[in-house]
């Protein structure tokens, strides 16, 4: 059996399991429907007030908010189990996937299917297509293959710095801290246009944690907002570039993280 | 009284041995800060006039809102999820104390722990990097502090009877998304209420979030002041009181139907 095969039994295991819990599943649902709508609201209550931040109207913000979300939900509905590695390593618990004749990698992945997180597919759809339908757009057939670019881009982006981030478990043996400090940057990315904050801000969110090739800079060239003045205009390109120099990163890391783990016993 | 104490003092000192988490903390808090001062400064810029408020009242409006989520937020909601999904909720009730007392002090604790030990830091921050304004005068601050205590004991006893729910669906997680979202919604933690469309203000008049933070903060920057914020604490009382009562009541009908799991 080869490693997607794999992945995808493993993930069907893990739905079967998941179903045994309907009730929990539909209020889960709802929840994150009702944050999203609730967060954009806030957002819409804003720049309906003002007419724009800075230079994005109302649906641009939309946009940028759901080509964000709808990225995300890709890393959330197949790899969310990534942020569980820690607890494997605290526990000693990851042994298990060394002692197995398969990629450790494919069965920690495969571990979880988050159903709630089709929630987050359907905002980002949602939002895109009012979007689109909004600002008026025409895309061509280019456009619409960038677009999709993007938004498998935006879900690998996430995986490879969450993984980043769950890997530097392997040395120090905790990694949350710096999930969290790190979800506060996806937050203010997710919402807001990087323009808006200032230069030390986008230097992180551009070269050290690329969270904004996942909706700022792919925006821009699907806004039409691209300003080919400005020296960074190329950057509105290569969001696929950096999700797949990111996986290289990320799988050199992981291999020297396997020869490094030493379990913790128990 | 003096159980109250040493059940807020144990939360106190169960928090301050974390010293990592304090960092985190109050990284979580910058970053906030951080984010509401850009947005602000931007939509200020842009139409000076819109707000009826100067760009310091609505920045520390803004900071206000995310400095008091750390001193507000003490989740009893949380550890009576915990305690029922563990099951360890019933050594809680063999305790010879009353629960809602119980939970009331343990949260006071990590108040007071926000308050002291986090607060103080983060305020700093505000002043020395994002213009957060001291307070002006004398009545203004002994208005917004009782204010504030009044915020706590709204907003405990909000999370207070979601804990009460969460006895009869046995998880949290799932709901707890939409209450936060409710939560910062409603209560102007993050955008005022003045900014709100008609509708929504009006329906936002109807419900307790506002004695949250809409009310101390306001007071804070004096959008509301002399009668107005007097009428603005009586409005606290009132929710402050119905929510007593409202817990105290489900708390006793939910207690009946308690399960515990494992053991």
């Amino acid at each position: 059996m080869n490693g997607v095969q794999l992945y995808f039994r493993l993930i069907h295991i893990s739905l079967l399991s998941r179903m045994q819990y309907q009730a929990n599943f539909i209020v889960g649902i709802l929840g994150l429907l009702f944050w999203n709508v609730i967060n954009l609201g806030l957002i819409g209550v804003l720049v309906t007030q003002f007419t724009s931040l800075k230079d994005w109207t109302l649906w641009e913000v939309v946009f940028l908010y759901s080509l964000w979300i709808f990225g995300y939900s890709l890393y959330g509905v197949f790899f969310s189990h990534t942020s569980e590695l820690e607890n494997y390593l605290i526990e000693g618990t990851f042994d298990q996937f060394l002692l197995r004749p398969a990629s450790p990698l494919i069965q920690l992945l495969g571990r979880e299917f988050q159903l709630n997180e089709l929630a987050n597919v359907f905002i980002g759809l949602t939002g895109i297509s009012l979007a689109y339908t909004r600002l008026d757009l025409h895309w061509d057939g280019w456009k619409w293959g960038f677009f999709i670019a993007s938004v498998v881009s935006g879900g690998i982006i996430v995986l490879a710095i969450n993984l980043l981030i769950a890997c530097t478990g392997f040395w120090t043996g905790r990694s949350r801290g710096t999930s969290f400090i790190v979800s506060q940057f996806y937050y203010l990315v997710q919402q807001y246009p990087i323009d808006i904050f200032g230069m030390g801000f986008r230097l992180i969110v551009t070269g050290l944690l690329p969270v904004a090739f996942m909706n700022y800079y792919p925006a821009l060239f699907l806004l039409d907002k691209v300003n080919h003045a400005s020296p960074s205009w190329w950057l509105s390109y290569i969001s696929p570039l950096v999700a797949f120099l990111l996986v290289g990163i990320v799988s050199v890391v992981w291999q020297l993280a396997l020869i490094r783990y030493s379990s913790s016993g128990s | 009284m003096k159980i109250f104490w040493a059940f807020a003092r144990q939360v106190f000192h169960g928090n301050a041995i974390y010293r990592f988490e304090f960092w985190m903390r109050l990284f979580w808090v910058y970053m906030l800060m951080y984010g509401v001062y850009w947005v602000w400064k931007t939509l200020y810029t842009q139409t000076p006039g819109a707000f009826g408020i100067s760009l310091e009242q609505m920045v520390t409006y803004a900071l206000l809102g995310m400095i008091l989520d750390i001193v507000l937020d003490v989740g009893p909601e949380w550890y009576i999820a915990n305690q029922v999904r563990t099951g360890a909720i019933d050594t809680d009730l063999m305790k010879p104390l009353d629960f809602h007392f119980h939970m009331l002090a343990r949260s006071a604790g990590e108040m007071l722990f926000g308050l002291g030990i986090l607060a103080l830091p983060a305020c700093a921050i505000g002043y020395f990097l994002f213009d957060l304004q001291p307070p002006g005068d004398a009545i203004t601050s002994l208005l917004f502090a009782t204010s504030v205590i009044l915020s706590f004991f709204v907003f405990f006893h909000i999370g207070f009877l979601l804990g009460t729910l969460t006895v009869i669906t046995l998880d949290i997680r799932s709901i707890a998304w939409a209450y936060y979202a409710l939560i910062s919604f409603f209560s102007g933690q993050i955008v005022p209420l003045w900014l709100f469309p008609d509708l929504l203000r009006k329906i936002s008049n109807f419900l307790p979030f506002q004695a949250i933070y809409y009310i101390p903060i306001s007071i804070y920057i004096k959008t509301l002041n002399g009668r107005e914020a007097l009428q603005a604490l009586a409005l606290q009382v009132f929710w402050a009181i119905i929510l007593v009562f409202v817990s105290r009541w489900s708390w006793s009908r939910v207690h009946t139907r308690l399960t515990v799991q494992g053991g």
